[in-house]
């Protein structure tokens, strides 16, 4: 603590000498490579009271704000930050919740490098102040302490509203929803609530105690969470809105699987992130036999794909044991849209990145297992229309890497089973759903956000969006016209 | 605190031969929306997998739901060894799209395994249109044959393919088959619907193809979610993928085009053995 003092506070009184800026920020302790790739416990294990304090301490309390304007969800940064620097965790706690129901999850998964920290005064000259580490501190602290605070909510509107899908999107409408005196009811195809922060990121990176809490705390505002039901299948969205519901919020993400069309790709032992993310996750594979549902895979393991979902994947292949693990992406390591610190821990856990290069085909062993891939060797040519140099394949570069498991990740498009059976629901050709203004859809009383109008983005913009949408469901429902 | 978990309790369980079984479930959510040839995805317990079944029967009226399995491995077990008024954690359905329903003049059914009970509602459904239907029941012996009056009741003809202790599993029906098939186009058949195991499956729709009868199969590749999210199900028809839990079960035989690749992955987790009645290994082209 001691040179943390030294450093200041950046309040101290004018007049006084200008404090000296600590431009490192303090190191949040992590399993040692060796370690964790044997299990699925977290890999960062969050900073101590502290370490926090020391990290908090170095924040100057710029005027500017600037971080606070790279939130997505415009989180009131520098005051929690100032809170902690005075010790009181517990302050911190209510003005991180003001803003984010969510904080335990987006401390950890957000990527503020690109937000916040992004933005952060002290980007320029040093290390920005660690806010994500910050913040997952805050939610660990209450969760710990046990003291979960719950806010006012407004008295009964008689005004039901339901909201389709439980990710972080569709959490974020019903808490606001509730709290501001609706009736909410949550349906969820899955057996579980949580959406992609249950069947997709990994235990190691986000444990689900964590988001069942969460889904907990929605609960307990008075939301009801109606798992196992299909909209689209149980309920139509029109039975919906000529039932007892006022208005709908979708948040039915982006769960549909892409595949890359080529050659054999539908051999044994080719997976698709989401099958392989589902199975060892949701349904705790890795702990099977204890956990019923299996995931079958050899010791070669090849990822296709660069983003965050390809390095879970890789990274789960390596805890279930495989030897070998190959990220293959055709662009080059700057191009890689997952997180730089996720890319880091990949290579740390012995991950093997093979750049500039894209499968044409998958051979089989024989008997319709999957046994090496073909690829091909790519160049950057013009930049496409993601600004990013499109990769342009190089004739006769072909090669073979034999490989016993591939697990697919060229991203997700939303599912089309729900705008299948609403016709008068307007999407874009990419299948996502087109909103205006607070997220409203063509069709009346049904909003929209998170994945299923992104095509895929971040947990903190599915937030986001579900925070304005509910401000506009909720100025509608309030409308007594109505 | 609201109870977020709701249960699914058994209403009636009932043993039909050795190894199978019918379980009724109480799920009117389930019940209310279901249509012939949709399935349900079933979870024991909280540690359990999602496992896919045919609904076999509905009440819409005491909102229950039935299907007919087969002990094969670790859930079909686990099941077995419950009773009515056990709950089961999780009951989603009805999945899949409803088999295609409409007169087409003289249907065909082969039905064995679990197909036996669970073909009944789509040839209710059929009869009601004003189809005529000749039912083939295969079993791979007399023990172990059951389901014949409901399948009786809902059919104009009904022929018995029941082999040896088992032996000739995939082919027993194909007898019979055959010579309907000598008949043709004298006797016309108009549709021949299968379901049974994959093997089945496939040789009834090679049989068919060169008589150019439409020839609808119901189709179980491996699924996880059973709502088109992880593509475990997915199937190659006419050269494009589908999934099996959305753009199926029911396909065309004559369309399918990756029969082997099909089997291969049906059978990731079977290793050696598979035990499921109507899926011998025995001769399969795939081992
Ligand atoms: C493996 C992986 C890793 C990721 N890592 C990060 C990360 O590190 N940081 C980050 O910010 N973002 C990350 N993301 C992206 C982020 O998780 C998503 O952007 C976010 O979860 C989207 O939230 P959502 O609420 O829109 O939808 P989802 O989280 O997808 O939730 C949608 C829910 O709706 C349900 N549903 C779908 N259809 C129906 C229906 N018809 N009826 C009822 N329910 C339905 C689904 O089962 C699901 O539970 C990652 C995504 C994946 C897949
Ligand atoms: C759409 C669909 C409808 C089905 N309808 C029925 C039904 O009405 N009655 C019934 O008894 N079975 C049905 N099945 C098969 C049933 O799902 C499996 O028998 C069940 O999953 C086995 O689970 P288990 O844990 O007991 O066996 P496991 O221990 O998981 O496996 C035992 C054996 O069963 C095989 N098996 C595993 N999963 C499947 C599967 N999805 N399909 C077929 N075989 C599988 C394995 O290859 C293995 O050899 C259906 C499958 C699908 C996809
Ligand atoms: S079972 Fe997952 S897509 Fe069909």
């Amino acid at each position: 603590m001691s040179a943390s003092d030294k450093a200041g506070t950046g309040l101290d009184e004018p007049g006084d000498k200008k404090p000296k800026i600590n431009l490192n920020r303090v190191e949040m302790p992590k399993q040692s490579p060796g370690e964790r790739k044997h299990n699925f416990e977290e890999v960062a294990t969050g900073y101590t009271v502290e370490m926090a304090m020391e990290e908090a301490r170095r924040c100057i309390q710029c005027k500017k704000r600037n971080c606070q304007q790279g939130c997505p969800v415009n989180i009131d940064i520098p005051d929690f930050i100032r809170s902690l620097q005075q010790g009181d965790v517990e302050s911190a706690s209510r003005i991180l919740k003001s803003k984010t129901s969510l904080p335990g999850i987006c401390g950890r998964v957000c990527p503020q490098e690109l937000q916040c920290e992004h933005a952060c005064s002290l980007n320029k000259k040093g290390a920005p102040i660690a806010i994500g580490r910050l913040e997952r501190f805050i939610a660990d602290w209450e969760r710990m302490e046990g003291a979960v605070s719950t806010p006012e909510i407004a008295p009964s509107t008689g005004k039901c509203v339901a909201v389709v899908g439980t990710g972080p999107s569709g959490l974020t409408v019903a808490s606001d929803l509730a709290i501001r005196g609706h009736r909410v009811t949550m349906f969820e195809a899955l057996h579980v609530a949580g959406g992609v922060l249950m069947y997709g990121i990994p235990e190691f990176r986000l444990p689900k105690e964590i988001v069942q809490r969460e889904v907990q705390y929605v609960a307990s505002l008075g939301v009801d969470i109606r798992l196992d039901t299909v909209i689209g299948i149980n309920y139509s969205l029109d039975e919906l809105l000529n039932t007892k519901y006022h208005a709908v919020y979708l948040a039915t993400g982006a769960g549909l699987p892409q595949f890359l069309r080529v050659p054999g790709e539908n051999l044994n032992m080719i997976y698709s992130a989401n099958e392989f993310l589902t199975r060892t996750n949701l349904m705790k594979a890795y702990l099977y036999p204890e956990y019923a549902t299996p995931v079958k895979m050899g010791k070669r393991v090849a990822v296709i794909g660069g983003g965050n979902v390809a390095m879970d994947s890789a990274r789960c292949a390596v805890r279930l044991g495989a030897r070998d693990v190959y990220i293959i992406y055709r662009r080059t390591r700057q191009e890689m849209p997952a997180r730089f610190e996720e890319v880091e821990n990949a290579e740390e856990e012995g991950i093997h990145f093979h750049f500039l290069c894209s499968p044409t085909g998958f051979i089989s062993d024989g008997r319709n297992n999957v046994a090496a891939m073909e690829l091909i060797r790519m160049q950057l040519g013009e930049p496409d229309a993601s600004g990013r140099r499109r990769p342009v394949p190089i004739p006769g570069s072909e090669y073979v890497l034999d490989v016993d498991t591939v697990v697919v990740s060229l991203g997700t498009s939303p599912n089309p089973l729900l705008a299948s059976t609403t016709p008068d629901l307007e999407t874009s050709r990419r299948g996502t759903v087109i909103v205006g203004e607070g997220g409203r859809t063509s069709k009346a009383r049904v909003w929209a956000g998170g994945d299923i109008v992104s095509g895929g983005a971040t947990v903190i913009s599915a937030m986001g969006e579900g925070r304005l949408a509910a401000s506009s469901m909720h100025a509608f429902l309030s409308d007594s016209k109505r | 605190m609201k109870e977020v978990v709701r249960m699914f309790p058994i209403t009636a369980h009932e043993h039909l031969a050795p190894k199978v079984h019918r379980m009724t479930v109480k799920a009117p959510v389930v019940a209310e929306k279901a249509r012939p040839g949709q399935f349900v995805i079933v979870i024991v317990d909280e540690k359990g997998e999602r496992v896919p079944f045919t609904i076999s029967g509905w009440d819409t009226a005491a909102g229950t739901v039935e299907f007919v399995y087969i002990e094969v491995g670790k859930t079909t077990r686990q099941l077995a060894a419950l009773k009515a008024g056990d709950e089961l954690a999780h009951f989603v359905g009805p999945l899949g799209i409803a088999a295609q329903v409409d007169y087409f003049g003289h249907v065909v059914a082969v039905a064995s395994g679990y197909g036996i009970s669970a073909l009944v509602p789509i040839l209710r459904a059929y009869r009601e249109m004003g189809n005529s239907i000749t039912s083939i029941l295969q079993a791979p012996d007399r023990e172990r044959l059951f389901g014949r009056e409901e399948l009786e009741a809902v059919s104009d003809r009904l022929i018995l393919a029941v082999g040896e202790r088992g032996e000739e599993m995939a082919t027993s029906a194909t007898r019979p088959l055959r010579k309907l098939l000598g008949n043709h186009p004298r006797e016309p058949l108009h549709r021949v619907v299968v379901m049974g195991s994959i093997c089945l499956m496939r040789v009834i729709s090679e049989l068919t193809r060169p008589h150019a009868i439409k020839t609808v199969v119901h189709l179980t590749p491996l699924m996880v979610d059973g709502t088109g999210m992880c593509g475990a199900c997915r199937l190659s028809i006419k050269g494009a993928n589908r999934f099996a839990c959305v753009h199926g079960p029911e396909f065309d035989g004559h369309e399918v085009d990756g029969w082997d690749v099909l089997m291969a992955r049906r059978c990731t987790y079977a290793d050696t053995s598979v035990h499921q009645q109507g899926f011998q290994c025995r001769g399969c082209s795939q081992w």
